[in-house]
């Protein structure tokens, strides 16, 4: 029950997912439509999982007063709200979008803004030409940089994002592709691997 | 030098650069190029799927090339159904299609619709292939598809001429992958920065039709819809710290060449 | 009282509280690092109760028990395997939320295999060779047959550096060494169009604090 019932469900619904696409027949077609409507259901689900996590994670923090254990509150507090206003009054309510608009939205933009700062720092710290293969991702990362911004075709005559260009449409294309080739090839063996039970880490620990 | 000197640097490349409002020509590569003229291409009474796949940490850069393509489709009649693959952007996208509706005079459920947000990307991509309804049974707002006016002749991708997915993450593959394997649904993309040379591959097969790249992409848009806004006034600024921090790289590997010589 | 004004307050206060962290790790920066945690996880499940939960289970479920829908009741059973991710609540039942991840696993898995083949495999591949056709047609320049190859070459040595099932020695070695190389251009190009993403996320701020907020610009 625990861990073979697991296993058939997956077999069955990959099973089922691979030949009903091959298939156009109309029966085919209704359990292709029907399956697709089954984890469009149980998709929302799963939500439980990352709420609880995270509930779970700083409750324990409150609980073993770990260092800031204090801002965990902090969590709950903007957490509480926002759900004690959306759930009843519906995410289109004025107060919670309000919310949204001058604290999530702010926050989350500026924190991820905090990277041009680091990155700046880091190139200058550690972006060094020890290698062959270093100066040449330095190279055309210099390169790009420029020919993403007018100033640069402005210092260079246009050359710079030409040069951009040829690089991402050229070198930078073989290398992507190489990668996207290698990384299909891999999700397909994992796939095949998960729908015959060989690779079962999704089942987790324990019998 | 301390790190917090690098960091005054760079918010100082910012700052003036904005104050000055310095207006550099921008050229239009050929990516932005080719997405411009599909939309062009189509007929008025067209209809185009945005997919509004980004969070606010991702605004900066593709808010400013989805108001440029709604721009376009509203002024060349082309109709407009918006939806998200992702959790946080709703509310975002919502208010960004209303205000270039309010200015461009299009009216909710006869020129475009946003039908919000639903769970589970490949799901939501491949139920929508065989019917809209059947994953979206009403809009945002909770109207009912079936009351939707735009939505009568429209029932899966075979009624749509374009996909666009301006996303900061892995969607615009998962688009690829079952829209357009599946459904055949032609898709051109704007996309950010960190993910912008990743798509290459994916223009060069014409699975993709065209690609926005980041805040460039934005303002080249803006400059081929002649409708300058954000994207231009940024890339302009963005100018001065790209200078900076090429600058800093240069500046960093004189003196690594100049000690590695002393030892 | 103009609610405007004071959210644009209220967000030019996070965006420096958070800006501050630049200086030092302070109290300003943890409060808004935790409040934005709780606000946006808040923003996640009512979206996702309203746009997701209600949609696809309780209206069906309701359908289903009111006998709306007369096959509603076949959609009773996925979602009696959508609430065992609730068995997470009870250690002892925990292992009861395998049913649910395991169907949709078995779903993402069935549906991968011959979608990624196509757009992924078959796709790439061709536009890799595609370009020789035109070579054969004679519709292609010097500089266009040079570029030609040069994808070719790029697509196998990089694949080259990712095949471990051979030891790279000799020729081998050589073509994982040119991979390496196109890698390089390849994450090169990566980091100058992140710099161009991440910089363009400060602008926006910056834009907001001197234009919204302080009315230096317009």
């Amino acid at each position: 029950m625990k861990r073979q019932v697991p296993l058939v469900l997956c077999f069955v619904f990959g099973i089922v997912m691979i030949f009903t696409q091959f298939s156009p027949h109309s029966f085919s077609q209704g359990i292709y439509e029907e399956v697709i409507s089954w984890a469009l259901i149980i998709g929302p689900f799963a939500l439980v999982l990352a709420t609880v996590t995270l509930i779970q994670t700083h409750t324990a923090r409150i609980r073993r007063r770990t260092e800031h254990w204090q801002y965990s509150f902090v969590v709950f507090a903007g957490l509480i709200i926002m759900v004690l206003i959306g759930i009843p009054f519906k995410p289109q309510n004025s107060v919670f979008e309000w919310l949204y608009n001058n604290v999530q939205l702010p926050m989350d933009a500026t924190m991820f803004s905090l990277l041009a700062f680091f990155i700046a720092s880091a190139a200058y710290r550690a972006f060094r030409a020890r290698t062959f293969e270093a100066s040449l991702l330095l190279i055309t990362a210099l390169i790009v940089m420029m020919g993403n911004v007018p100033v640069g075709d402005l210092l260079s005559n246009d050359t710079a994002s030409k040069a951009r260009q040829w690089i991402l449409d050229n070198p930078n294309l073989s290398a992507r592709r190489g990668i996207i080739l290698g990384v299909s090839l891999g999700v397909i063996s994992q796939s095949i691997r998960i729908i015959l039970g060989i690779e079962r880490s999704y089942l987790g620990g324990g019998d | 030098m301390d790190r917090r000197i690098v960091f005054i640097l760079v918010a100082l490349a910012v700052i003036i650069p904005m104050l000055l409002s310095i207006n550099l020509p921008v050229s239009v590569s050929e990516p932005t190029q080719k997405f411009y003229d599909y939309v062009e291409s189509l007929p008025a009474g067209s209809t185009i799927m945005v997919a509004f796949d980004y969070g606010p940490s991702s605004l900066a850069e593709l808010n400013p090339m989805a108001k440029a393509l709604l721009k376009q489709c509203f002024d060349k009649d082309i109709r407009v159904i918006a939806i998200t693959l992702v959790v946080d952007a709703p509310t975002l996208a919502s208010a960004l299609i209303q205000e270039v509706a309010a200015e461009k005079g299009a009216v909710d459920g006869e020129d475009y619709v946003f039908l919000g947000f639903r769970p589970g990307a490949v799901q939501v991509i491949l139920g929508m292939g065989t019917d809209i309804a059947s994953v979206y049974d009403t809009d945002y707002n909770g109207t009912a598809i079936s009351e939707i006016p735009m939505m009568q002749d429209i029932t899966n991708y075979d009624q749509i001429d374009l996909l666009v997915d301006f996303a900061s993450s892995d969607t615009v593959e998962s688009w690829i992958i079952y829209a357009n394997v599946q459904y055949n649904q032609k898709i051109a993309a704007g996309v950010t920065g960190v993910i912008i040379a990743q798509m290459f591959p994916y223009l060069q097969t014409e699975q993709l039709v065209g690609l926005l790249s980041g805040i460039l992409g934005a303002a080249e848009y803006e400059n081929l819809v002649g409708a300058p806004d954000k994207g231009m006034q940024w890339i302009n600024v963005e100018s001065f710290v790209h200078l900076l921090i090429v600058g800093l790289v240069i500046i960093g590997n004189i003196t690594y060449f100049i000690m590695r010589r002393e030892e | 009282m103009d609610w405007n004004l004071i959210g644009i307050w209220v967000a030019a206060f996070l965006t420096l509280s958070i800006y501050s962290v630049l200086y030092r790790d302070n109290p300003f920066y943890r409060f808004a690092e935790h409040l934005f945690v709780g606000v946006s996880v808040g923003y996640g499940i009512v979206l996702s109760i309203y746009q997701g939960f209600i949609p696809f289970a309780w209206d069906p479920f309701v359908a289903a028990v009111t006998g709306e829908s007369p096959t509603g009741f076949i959609k009773l059973i996925p979602i009696g395997i959508g609430l065992l991710f609730f068995a997470r609540l009870s250690p002892r039942h925990t292992w009861l939320i395998r049913y649910p991840i395991a169907i949709l696993i078995g779903f993402g898995a069935g549906i991968a295999i011959p979608n990624v083949l196509r757009a992924n495999i078959f796709e790439q591949t061709r536009g890799t060779i595609a370009p020789f056709a035109e070579i054969a047609a004679g519709t292609l320049s010097g500089w266009g047959i040079f570029e030609a190859v040069l994808m070719v070459a790029g697509v196998i040595c990089t694949l080259t550096y990712f095949f471990f099932a051979v030891e790279h020695r000799g020729p081998v070695k050589w073509l994982s060494k040119v991979g390496i190389a196109f890698l390089m251009i390849g994450f090169g190009s990566a980091f100058g169009n992140t710099v161009m993403g991440r910089v363009a996320l400060l602008i926006q701020r910056v834009d907001f604090l001197l234009g919204d907020w302080l009315h230096i610009i317009q």
